[in-house]
């Protein structure tokens, strides 16, 4: 059997595409003729005449390999992954930690809730006009997220991003104080509060804003934006 | 008919089809010019020339997605899934070819031909 990969790159080694990318491109026309190849030989044709079938896949190595240049350099560099998700997710967790950040500098006072348990005392502290901001950063995450052709995960996750976020920096850090500082009950009942307030109550939050854009668009007559 | 109205209307048909299948399950690219081979009876046929460009053409407007799997043999395989964007682009098609066919019927009558 031929080496499918070395004609391939042999073949398109003029185009310009970045390694990484002619690569890919190889590999992926090489299981193409690899597959094509195999199918001959099972329809019964000699090893010969199934390399020569095989080859009459491409009638000109260089209008292709010229056709994938084009298709593939004027890639928008941004995947769709990129665009769909992170983006989106990262542009909302800073609009809405930006957003605390200001209404703290403006003096804006946390809502106190003070938590008795055997071990002692702890406040909860609830930026109220914050989570009422968080419904409309929970909306444009998962709009923009709709609008780059993000699927519902995609949207739900850029939705919640800050909320997400969050829970994942408690995850990471209080470990550590729970090394540090000794297993109690009390250490473990103000994580689960941290987490309530700093994590679980911004993301129902940001999920009511989202929601409206979380469903697939079932409306094939629309036209692409 | 000229080449550039032939490529068009080719170009055009590929994606349609590719659209059509991919709408169904996620393929790579030889089971995609095998099934369209396949299921219109040898028709349109889909070489490895003609195909390629075509989908990474479509996966670079967002229709497409291609992300390497193993298939059902433990090979790695670049599969297409269709985006939101993709299925969006399905329902327009189809119109588009739908009021093409008829176009050229009433002109023709290509369909009892």
């Amino acid at each position: 059997m031929p080496d499918w990969k070395k004609l391939v790159r042999e073949h398109i080694a003029s185009s310009a595409l970045p390694a990484a990318s002619r690569e890919e491109v190889v590999s992926e026309l090489a299981a193409h003729l690899e597959e094509a190849y195999e199918a001959s030989l099972l329809q019964g044709l000699t090893e010969k005449s199934a390399v020569e079938f095989t080859l009459q896949e491409v009638d000109d190595w260089h209008a292709l390999a010229a056709r994938i240049q084009r298709a593939r350099s004027e890639e928008n560099p941004m995947n769709n992954r990129t665009r769909s998700l992170w983006l989106p997710a990262m542009a909302n967790l800073l609009a809405a930690m930006s957003a605390l950040m200001v209404m703290q500098k403006m003096g804006e006072q946390p809502r106190l809730v003070w938590v008795n348990t055997a071990g002692g005392q702890f406040a909860m502290a609830f930026y109220l006009p914050w989570l009422m901001t968080l419904p409309l950063f929970g909306a444009a995450g998962a709009y923009i997220a709709r609008r780059t052709q993000g699927d519902t995960l995609a949207c739900l996750a850029a939705g919640l991003s800050p909320g997400l976020t969050l829970i994942g920096l408690i995850a990471l850090i209080a470990p550590w104080g729970l090394f540090i500082d000794g297993l109690s009950v009390y250490r473990l009942v103000m994580i689960a509060a941290g987490i309530f307030t700093w994590g679980v109550l911004p993301s129902i939050a940001l999920l009511l804003g989202a929601l409206p854009f979380l469903r697939e668009p079932s409306n094939l007559a629309c036209s692409e934006t | 008919m000229t080449q550039r109205i032939r490529s068009k209307i080719a170009r055009g048909s590929g994606e349609l089809a590719i659209l059509s299948l991919l709408v169904e399950q996620p393929l790579y690219g030889f089971e995609i010019a095998k099934q369209i081979g396949e299921r219109t009876g040898g028709a349109l046929k889909f070489t490895l020339a003609s195909l390629y460009p075509l989908l990474y053409d479509m996966e670079k407007h967002g229709w497409v997605e291609g992300r390497w799997q193993a298939n059902s043999a433990g090979r790695d395989r670049r599969y297409y899934r269709l985006t939101p964007g993709g299925r969006r682009q399905l329902a327009p098609l189809r119109a588009e070819w739908r009021s093409f066919f008829q176009a050229l019927d009433s002109l023709a009558g290509v369909s009892h031909a």
